[in-house]
């Protein structure tokens, strides 16, 4: 394999990878964005805007919550944090994404011999 | 959060947002400037990592909102806001659009109310017909196969043993007008006709209609002969003749020679079982002879092969029970009751025939009908002909869309460079077209409503109009909306695809000009193109049809009658309503003859039982002396009249061998009687029929006359109809009884006077007989063929329309495309093309058009003339002069409409056009 062209995420990629990042602690949208792209080496093609509409439908769920704040920069921002309910779905989202990793890693398997 | 805290909350959740990305891109840019950047370089590198800011926040929101009906919502108001600032535009579409939904509402209404509509009962889906709904009549006789009508004991035996309804009714099903007076305590008695109807006592509670006031019949009514002088009255008389007073109860209506007690009242929408009749006065079927004396319908008949079919039969299914299941039930009934009505001794082959009677039972819930069969299929055609009336409208809407679509090219621009998607862009254009159709079809509600009573005066010729019900109803409603919906789509999606498809490159940076004639002008083109030529084939189509309808009418009203339709007045007289019988009644038909004819101005005067062109004919099994008994076309029966002395030499019905009825055959001595040639030529053949005998099988008995003479033959019920077998007795030595009858008077000339002398006449000889309706004998033809009138003058109409909304496509179409050459015209004037050759040039570009449209429309109207060939008379769908005239008229509509925009091109001053440049 050459250079790694970066990949498409699937439905429901980037709400796990946000509320997995809302874990560790509470950001506001613009370093959030960062953290994800930095976490992932820059691997996933991610349009930054996107993670708005996303973090809109966690919102609606319930499974994060914002709070006005003020950033680094002064600015004043919204800061998001994970809520018990997130916390649950990311869990069983990631139960349900490594069954998923794990069956395509097996099928893919003979294929690498 | 619930969903409506959502809603309310929405504005700040959105405002949140707006706040977020700002402050997101703000920060970008504020670090790519830490990192060396310009500020300008920075915000646009900061906004292209972003991606498409609108549309994301778009999306955003849209998580929080039901966004289609939202979005739709906004569509609207922003339609609006555009229709409102083209008027010129919004009239001609509205206009255009009003007129095409408009008719089509118009012909559904009237279809729906004729062919489609339930009756207001309760369940009607539970209701089947086990007789003909389109049959009318009491007819004496036989009918082998599928039975039209069925009998009284018919009735009451599958009534008493079938296990599948959980009802059945019986109506007479010819419903007639009858004079009636009202008899209130202390005032004089005052006379109207009304519509009577003779039902079961089971009738109103099998189809559940209950009484607004009183009680209804109960088959208690049933039981007795003779013995429930009952009626139950409508909502319309109850109001017209008793002023909707609740003590109408109990007050007595005279019909005849019998009083009747009014019991009840039914709800003002329920007007009988019959669509296009509305019936006053309901009696039991168990007066009979007292509502139509001298006949007995009830009884058993005495020779099975002599039945009175004269009922309509319905039933109620009982749950659970198919249609199906109760038609083979039933007829399993029916042949056992055939079975036994067999055993009075009948021939093998008598029997064999006798036996295929049978019932086709089919869903009742629509009713009967008197006027299915008559407009059924007129109406049908009439529905696809307003629906290409509205195909041709769709186009010229989708042109001008098209045409305006060239001039708003820049702000679909600006939409689509501020982020707005192609899908936004196809529904935002589509729901302005979709508008545009529903505001056209508000407006063609209102022609519609308009429409229908001018259409309802136009079938009903002028006499009592048919009772049709043309209220706006929720089956109107949704068509009209279906209609509009379906329209708008069909116009707006061509300039919703283009406007989805919209270029910003190009249109953009391209200046005004190429906006209006460049790059839009080509691509536009062949579209409208397309339309007009689409145009031109359904306007070709229904300027055939109508053509040939034209000529269809102008053949049906130059048919030979075979009577003087020119010199001839008929009126009814029924001196039995009002007490005359017997010797009387013959003595004051001979004084008015005799008194009319004695009138200046008259040639001759003399009685028909069944009148002309009037429905109404009498039909007996016969039995001609000497002659093999015939199987076939009806067998050995007859139509038959009782006529006064002369009749033929009144009409000018010319005898053909032997001698008309006169004076002298008037019961002194054998009957006489005359026949028709085709009577003539069934059961004589060539021989010589003056002399024979001939027996008419009557319930009596049978009665003999006569041949002493053989009349040519004539058109005794309709234009169309073929020539049928006929025979006349003297209306003074009748067969059977006689009773009202048509009066016809031969004038010599055209005297105005004439009917007000004839009035005089009749006040003087029977002064309790109302003033008679005199009509000519062309007004009763032209009565005769209303449907075909109306089919013609609508026919004529929607072409007419048709064609105005070709020419204004073809106008449009030609101006558009003179006005972006003008100076591809202007520079071919400068290198010496002659004024003639650009007229030519473009004269030629419209009738190419036409000529495409003809060349598709020509195979189209073959195979389309077989659906209307059924209403044609005297001409095939194939009339060269019908298909001739059509096309040169739309030649010379394509040359017209193009002529101005081609003049104009002829007048372009080449110099201007260069400097246009």
């Amino acid at each position: 394999m050459k250079t790694q062209e970066p990949r498409d995420l699937f439905p429901g990629a980037l709400e796990m990878m946000i509320l997995q990042t809302l874990r560790s602690q509470p950001l506001h949208g613009y370093a959030l964005v960062q953290q994800i792209k930095r976490t992932s080496n820059e691997l996933l093609k991610i349009e930054e805007g996107s993670l708005y509409p996303a973090l809109q439908r966690l919102l609606k769920e319930g499974l994060v919550s914002a709070e006005w704040g003020v950033s680094s920069t002064n600015r004043r921002v919204r800061i998001y944090e994970l809520t018990p309910r997130g916390a649950k779905h990311l869990a069983r989202e990631v139960s349900r994404f490594e069954q998923m990793f794990e069956g395509i890693t097996r099928v893919l398997a003979p294929a690498k011999s | 959060m619930n969903w409506i805290m959502q809603i309310f909350s929405r504005r700040r959740v959105y405002d949140d947002l707006s706040t977020d990305i700002r402050s997101h891109l703000e920060e970008r840019t504020d670090e790519l400037i830490k990192s060396g950047m310009s500020r300008k370089e920075a915000a646009e590198t900061a906004l292209r990592e972003f991606g498409n800011a609108t549309s994301l926040e778009q999306s955003g929101r849209e998580v929080w909102r039901w966004s289609f009906i939202e979005n739709f919502l906004m569509d609207v108001r922003y339609g609006l806001r555009v229709l409102r600032k083209n008027p010129g535009f919004t009239a001609a579409s509205v206009l255009t659009l009003a007129l095409g939904i408009g008719a089509n509402t118009a012909i559904f209404t009237i279809l729906n109310s004729v062919l489609l509509s339930n009756l207001p009962v309760r369940d009607p889906q539970q209701l089947v017909l086990l007789t003909n709904p389109d049959m009318h009549g009491r007819q004496l006789g036989f009918g082998d196969g599928e039975r039209d009508l069925l009998t009284y004991p018919e009735f009451q035996d599958l009534s008493a043993r079938n296990q599948v309804f959980d009802g059945m009714l019986a109506a007479d099903s010819y419903i007639q007008k009858q004079d009636v007076s009202v008899v209130a305590s202390g005032e004089s008695a005052s006379d109207s006709s009304a519509q009577i109807g003779l039902v079961s006592g089971s009738y109103f509670s099998v189809l559940g209609v209950n009484p607004i006031l009183g009680r209804v019949f109960t088959t208690e009514a049933d039981r007795v002969r003779d013995a429930n002088p009952l009626a139950v009255i409508s909502y319309g008389f109850w109001q017209s003749r008793f002023g909707g007073d609740p003590s109408a109860i109990g007050k007595k209506i005279r019909l005849l020679h019998t009083t009747y007690d009014v019991i009840g009242v039914t709800p003002a929408r329920f007007v009988g079982e019959t669509v296009g009749y509305a019936i006053d006065i309901w009696l039991p079927l168990s007066m009979q002879t007292e509502a139509i004396p001298g006949r007995d319908y009830l009884s058993m008949e005495t020779n099975p092969f002599q039945k009175r079919e004269w009922l309509q039969v319905m039933g109620r299914l009982k749950p659970g029970v198919s249609l199906a299941q109760a038609n083979s039930s039933i007829n399993l009934l029916f042949q056992q009751y055939l079975t036994a009505q067999t055993e009075t001794g009948m021939s093998a082959d008598q029997k064999r025939t006798f036996m295929t009677q049978r019932i086709a039972m089919i869903a009742g819930g629509r009713g009967a009908s008197t006027l299915q069969a008559k407009f059924g299929k007129p109406l049908q055609i009439l529905m696809g002909v307003v629906g290409l009336v509205l195909l041709i409208a769709c186009a010229n809407v989708a042109n001008l869309l098209l045409a305006r679509a060239a001039s708003r090219q820049r702000e679909i621009a600006v939409r689509v460079a501020m982020g707005a998607g192609a899908g936004r862009l196809f529904r935002q254009v589509l729901t302005e077209s979709i508008l545009l159709a529903g505001i056209g079809g508000a407006f063609g509600l209102l022609i519609a409503r308009w429409a229908d009573s001018a259409l309802l005066r136009l079938v009903s010729g002028g006499r009592t109009p048919v009772p049709l019900d043309v209220h706006l109803n929720a089956a109107v409603l949704t068509f009209t909306l279906g209609v509009s919906m379906l329209t708008g789509m069909l116009f707006g999606l061509v300039p919703a695809l283009r406007a989805s498809r919209a270029d910003i490159g190009t249109i953009i940076k391209g200046t005004s000009r190429s906006v209006i004639g460049g790059a839009g002008h080509r691509s536009r083109m062949p579209m409208g193109k397309i339309l007009v030529v689409v145009q031109v084939t359904l306007s070709l189509l229904l300027l055939v049809a109508a053509g040939l309808f034209v000529r269809s009418f102008q053949k049906l009203s130059e048919v030979n009658l075979g009577y003087d339709r020119d010199h001839l007045l008929v009126f009814r007289v029924s001196p039995t309503v009002y007490g005359y019988k017997g010797p009387a009644m013959m003595q004051l038909y001979k004084d008015m003859l005799d008194r009319i004819a004695a009138l200046p101005g008259v040639r001759g005067a003399t009685l028909s039982e069944n009148g002309l062109l009037t429905n109404q004919d009498t039909n007996d099994p016969i039995i001609v002396e000497g002659r093999a008994a015939k199987t076939g076309e009806g067998g050995d029966s007859s139509n038959s009249d009782e006529i006064g002395p002369n009749y033929f030499s009144s009409a000018d019905i010319p005898i053909l061998m032997g001698r008309e009825i006169d004076r002298g055959d008037n019961g002194n001595g054998p009957r006489v009687g005359v026949i028709n040639q085709t009577f003539a030529k069934y059961f004589y053949g060539g021989s010589n029929p003056l002399g024979t005998r001939v027996s008419v099988i009557t319930p009596a008995g049978n009665e003999d006359f006569v041949v002493v003479g053989v009349a040519a033959d004539a058109k005794y019920h309709s234009m169309r109809e073929k020539p049928s077998r006929r025979f006349y007795v003297p209306f003074f030595n009748p067969v059977g009884n006689v009773g009202g009858a048509y009066v016809i008077v031969h004038e010599s000339g055209n005297s105005a006077a004439l009917p007000a002398s004839i009035r005089e006449i009749v006040k003087q000889s029977a002064p309790n007989l109302p003033a008679p309706d005199i009509s000519t004998m062309n007004e009763i033809v032209d009565d005769s063929l209303t449907v075909d009138r109306m089919v013609t003058k609508l026919s004529g109409v929607f072409g007419g329309l048709a064609i105005v909304l070709s020419c204004i496509g073809i106008y449009g179409i030609m101006a558009y495309s003179v006005a972006g050459r003008t100076n591809e015209i202007g520079i071919r004037m400068a290198l010496g093309a002659q004024r003639s050759a650009v007229l030519w040039m473009i004269l030629r570009e419209s009738l190419l058009l036409v000529l495409i449209g003809v060349a598709i429309g020509l195979p189209a109207i073959a195979a389309a003339g077989r659906l209307i060939s059924s209403l044609l008379f005297g001409i095939t769908p194939a009339d060269p002069l019908a298909l001739i005239l059509a096309t040169g008229l739309m030649f010379l509509i394509g040359a017209l409409a193009s002529y101005i925009p081609a003049n104009r091109a002829m007048r372009i001053d080449p110099m201007m056009a260069l400097r246009y440049e």
